[in-house]
């Protein structure tokens, strides 16, 4: 295309222009100009590519063009190349989205499709690819597949049509229809152009992470075509960049194979990796040739963590690793560092790694903040118990010296596994209370709110804290933060430390009263509020607090004045229980996530491309990759997730007290969120007297699931503990055990069973089998008992399992007749008769009552007995239970449903009345939680 | 990859591609705080790859002018900072010894070779031999 003089000029005319305002002038002076050319209709195609020109010039140097757009239209109509260039790249920079001038183009973008002209075709898909609005996504995918797909077309065809239905794809997946195309794009992967195998391998990857496992094909070719890369040294003349064949295509294969589990493949890539690990053994010369071959170095590092992350090979990359990460380029000690976070993140044994650690921490120095980062990052994955309070202590005394930008990140981190890794209480309030006063100005409330959670939910804490707070305040400088905590841990516990030497309550008092005057206003406020606990804690020195109370009535902050008078009325009243009730210690926090994880975590979620594992320790990235099976178990055990966020005390009362069988009367005053919970865990309950397997609690931090296997008289129970909350549970223990030692009933773990784990991640799932043996029938279903200790607070679930005397039945099938006088015998004799008329859960008119109540006498281990009885709608079952030392017992059932009074009799006669009994409670609950 | 800006020493961004949505705004938001992080930077002793909000910018500097790709955290950087290096090869071969002046009035061919090399976000074409030829037989049409 030869250069337009007019558009030449114009630029440098506008070059010329001294100021802002001159420029300005001399855009609106060529504005008017367009104006009236574009007024004149008798434009040619010069001279309209040439005025198109000029406004997108404008458009770019930041000023508004609002003309030009039927031009546009007009150019991209043009039979020439250069004026549809010129025409596309102006629908693309300046025709609005939403425009209707848009539907023109796309209109045009259609037909230039099938043009027969190549180089219109790739234009066209250039256009596409970048406009991409949902008209095209919607209405021109299948071309742009076909073109792909289409046997015969030039490379630049098929290489643009890849990376089109990649963009269309990533804005609006639901739009392009990808499960109908996506398999048949694999094989071009094999295509013998390089361009277009690295197009396609990038549309690939989009799809694996979309489409998961269908793509796995691509994982054959992409280890061909490595082979030949590495291995067999397949010439792509074209390709060498800097004496290596085709890096960027190298680097694309090795991420898509990141994607997949090698399976077969792995001794096949471990051969290539080795290969590519070796042959960077040798620092290369030049600048552009190390960056390459590193470039797939790294990768391959990064595939091998994925393939086989404890073989040889990785130790030996954690070698190569040590090396860069004091290499003098700058570039690889920064992706040195990041790659062994990643090793860090995935590696068995962080041996390997901690022989750096010297050198990771020297990194927090680093002349670069990007590598600063990352050795932040990589020491917040490699900490364990062992290393934790080195580590952390290194990164307390950087962030001192450490810029503003990295001392937030650095203070949430340290926050993380100082709570994470600590064994001694008073390690954990030390560390926390400098790091409050070291990095308090950088830092979010999150912090100082997550160490009083911390403190209030661990008993054994509180009496050092309160020393260390009195400290605090006492010390010559106190941040703001600290100031906070300190008063809000004295308020809450000062009780604790009364007696001590030097802590008495008029010393607390005044430690606290001396900070005020220079406090915040948040921290006063604070500060306000222990004052008035104080007038609770401490009646002898509650003139003195009344009275500072009283200063800040006429405080100038609304909210301060507001507390102050609210705190001195209520201080003031005459009422015995009024002060005691309202300051009362506070109860410990429900126990949530950490906002600091979630804080933490919020910074790597913004990525389209899935990351295949995160900075942190090795745990929070198994759990990683064991989420998926982990949501379909939960899912398969029927599971639907309710949130509710209760207090941790009260989940555990509430459990206990819901999952009794015994205790069906109305439980006490409850909140409508309590009584849901326990109507829901009652459910739970229920359903799994009848059902083999279910959710038998579904709490705001964890979920149980259950499964049970009967073989009268012994069982298999299997319980599931999934861990709901955003944070790892640790000392998890699932203790199950009958009701009385009589040893009618005996459950113990089954030894065939891996050790149940000592912590689960964020939606991590334990497993627990439990063999059952059914000695003699027994009252009482056995408890189960699931103890876990999240963020530092203890939680007991004490639960009622669904394994009941009537679950050791077996179905029989007798006939009418002996069924009949097995029931006047057994009436006679009444050794067991046990009779309920139960509210019929269902109205009048539901034709699926009756088959419901087949289903929950099939599903107790009943046989029904068919016409038995002359209503049809009646019930006749019988079941005969198992037990291991008093034999079998035989119970029958009959179940007369009166749906007039909407009332159903159920009348049962066993040769046990414990087991008749067993069987009544069980259909009443399940009657009641219908 | 995010965007493409090319920049020079002032802040004047000289060439801009979008390959995710942002509103003009965002627009001009993201391309003034690029320049803020990156022209400060020191050029000798720090690595060229700099976190920005949630991505991370890898650049190089040439002359006067900043070539600046944004990326996602896990893509990788050294790929894409040698790619930078073969845009900058294919211009100076296809101009002759590129300048800002070139980018500056020959706008429109600086984004037909872009869409020759990169598109979607991606690399597309990594052979300067294949791109040069291309850009011949585009050149060659009326």
């Amino acid at each position: 295309m030869a250069p337009m003089k007019g558009l030449t000029v114009f630029i440098a005319d506008l070059r010329k222009c001294r100021s802002q305002e001159d420029e300005e002038r001399r855009v609106n002076k060529e504005l008017a100009n367009i104006r009236t050319k574009f007024k004149e209709n008798s434009l040619n195609g010069y001279n309209r590519k040439k005025y198109v020109c000029k406004l997108i010039y404008m458009s770019l140097l930041g000023h508004e063009v609002n003309i030009g757009h039927k031009e546009a239209v007009d150019l991209v109509n043009s039979t020439k190349f250069s004026e549809k260039q010129i025409g596309y790249l102006a629908a693309s920079l300046l025709i609005p989205e939403g425009s209707e001038l848009m539907r023109a183009v796309v209109s045009s973008l259609r037909r230039d499709l099938y043009d027969t002209n190549e180089c219109i075709v790739c234009l066209a898909l250039c256009a596409a690819t970048n406009v991409a609005t949902r008209e095209i996504a919607e209405s021109l995918t299948e071309d742009v597949v076909m073109l792909l797909l289409a046997p015969s077309g030039s490379p630049f065809v098929k290489k643009k049509a890849a990376l089109c239905l990649l963009r269309l794809l990533r804005r609006f997946p639901e739009s392009v229809k990808a499960q109908q195309w996506a398999a048949r794009v694999i094989p071009y992967m094999g295509h013998r152009d390089v361009g277009v195998t690295l197009a396609v391998t990038s549309l690939v990857t989009a799809l694996a992470q979309q489409q998961g496992d269908e793509m796995r094909k691509a994982s054959t070719f992409a280890v061909r075509r490595l082979r030949s890369l590495v291995l067999d040294g397949e010439r792509v003349a074209d390709h060498v960049y800097y004496g290596v064949p085709a890096p960027w295509l190298q680097v694309k294969l090795l991420r898509l194979l990141q994607y997949f589990e090698p399976g077969e493949q792995r001794p096949e890539l471990l051969g290539i990796l080795r290969r590519i690990i070796d042959e960077s053994q040798e620092a290369p010369r030049e600048l552009q040739q190390m960056n390459a071959q590193y470039a797939v170095l790294f990768e391959a590092i990064n595939l091998g963590i994925h393939v086989d992350v404890d073989q040889g090979l990785m130790h030996e990359s954690a070698l190569l690793l040590g090396r860069f990460i004091t290499s003098r380029e700058t570039n690889i000690r920064f992706l040195g560092l990041e790659t062994m976070a990643h090793l860090a993140a995935c590696i068995d044994s962080l041996e390997p790694i901690k022989r750096y650690q010297g050198v990771i921490v020297q990194s927090l120095r680093d002349r670069d903040v990007s590598v600063r980062r990352r050795a932040l990052d990589l020491l917040y994955s490699m900490c364990d118990v062992t290393s934790a309070k080195a580590i952390v202590a290194e990164l307390l005394r950087h962030m001192a010296i450490a810029d503003a930008t990295l001392r937030e990140e650095m203070a949430l981190k340290v926050a993380i596994l100082t709570e994470k890794f600590a064994t001694e209480y008073a390690w954990y309030v030390d560390v926390m209370m400098r790091l409050v006063s070291l990095a308090g100005d950088h830092m979010g409330d999150e912090v100082w709110h997550r160490i009083v959670q911390v403190i209030l939910g661990n008993e054994e804490l509180q009496l050092y804290a309160c020393r260390i707070a009195l400290q605090t305040l006492r010390a010559p400088v106190c941040h703001e933060s600290a100031l906070k905590v300190s008063a809000y841990v004295l308020g809450e516990f000062g009780h604790l430390i009364a007696n001590a030497p030097g802590c008495a309550p008029l010393d607390q008092l005044k430690a606290l009263q001396a900070r005020l005057p220079a406090a915040s206003l948040p921290a006063r406020a604070v500060a306000l509020t222990a004052v008035a606990k104080f007038t609770n804690l401490f009646p002898e020195i509650k003139n003195l607090c009344l009275r500072l109370l009283d200063r800040f009535r006429g405080a100038l902050d609304a909210e301060l004045q507001q507390r102050a008078c609210e705190y001195y009325a209520l201080a003031t009243v005459e009422s015995e229980s009024l002060l005691p009730t309202v300051f009362e210690e506070m109860p410990p926090y429900p126990e949530r996530q950490s906002a600091l994880m979630s804080r933490l975590l919020s910074r790597e979620t913004d990525t389209e491309d899935q990351r295949t594992w995160v900075v942190g320790g090795r745990d929070i990235n198994r759990s990683r990759s064991t989420r998926k099976p982990a949501e379909e178990d939960s899912s398969a055990v029927g599971g639907k997730q309710e949130t509710i966020q209760p207090t941790a005390t009260s989940a555990t009362a509430v459990a206990v007290e819901a999952a009794a069988p015994t205790s069906l009367d109305e439980p006490p005053a409850q909140t409508p969120e309590e009584q849901e919970r326990v109507a829901k865990s009652r459910k739970h309950y229920a359903r799994l007297l009848w059902e083999s397997d279910g959710i038998l609690y579904d709490g705001a931090e964890v979920q149980v699931g259950m499964m049970a296997q009967y073989k009268p008289p012994a069982a298999r129970i299997g319980l599931f503990l999934g861990n709901k909350s955003a944070a790892a549970i640790c000392d998890i223990s699932i203790q199950a055990e009958s009701s009385d030692k009589s040893g009618d009933l005996v459950i113990q773990q089954a030894t065939d069973q891996d050790a149940v784990p000592d912590s689960l991640m964020p939606l991590g799932q334990a497993r627990v089998f439990f063999d059952v043996r059914c000695h003699r029938v027994f009252p009482t279903a056995p408890t189960l008992r699931i103890s876990y200790t999240l963020a530092g607070a203890p939680t007991v679930l004490e639960l009622q399992l669904p394994v009941t005397a009537a679950h050791f039945m077996d179905p029989v099938t007798i006939s009418v007749a002996d069924f009949f006088a097995r029931w006047k015998q057994l009436g006679e004799s009444s050794i067991g008769e046990s009779q309920a008329v139960l509210k019929t859960p269902f109205l009048a008119s539901d034709a699926d009552a009756v088959q419901w109540l087949r289903n929950v006498a099939g599903g107790m281990g009943f046989a029904l007995i068919q016409g038995a009885d002359a209503v049809p709608d009646n019930i006749v079952a019988v079941g005969i239970a198992t037990t291991e030392a008093a034999g079998r017992f035989g119970c029958l059932m009959r179940v007369e449903p009166k749906p007039s009074h909407s009332l159903t009799r159920i009348t049962i006669r066993a040769t046990n009345p414990t087991l008749a009994k067993a069987v009544a409670t069980n259909i009443s609950m399940i009657f009641d939680a219908r | 990859i995010r965007f493409i800006l090319v920049q020079n020493r002032q802040g004047k961004t000289r060439l801009e591609k979008w390959y995710s949505n942002y509103t003009e705004h965002e627009r001009r938001r993201l391309k003034a705080e690029v320049h803020r992080t990156v022209a400060s930077r020191d050029q000798k002793h720090q690595s060229n790859f700099v976190e920005f909000q949630n991505h991370r910018i890898v650049y190089r500097r040439y002359a006067g002018l900043f070539f600046c790709f944004c990326i996602d955290t896990n893509d990788n950087e050294l790929s894409l900072l040698e790619a930078i290096h073969l845009f900058v090869e294919v211009l100076d071969a296809y101009h002759g010894n590129v300048c800002e002046l070139d980018l500056v009035f020959n706008f429109y061919w600086v984004y037909a070779i872009l869409d020759e090399m990169f598109l979607a976000g991606e690399i597309q074409e990594t052979s300067k031999g294949v791109i040069l030829a291309r850009m011949d037989q585009l050149g060659a049409l009326e």
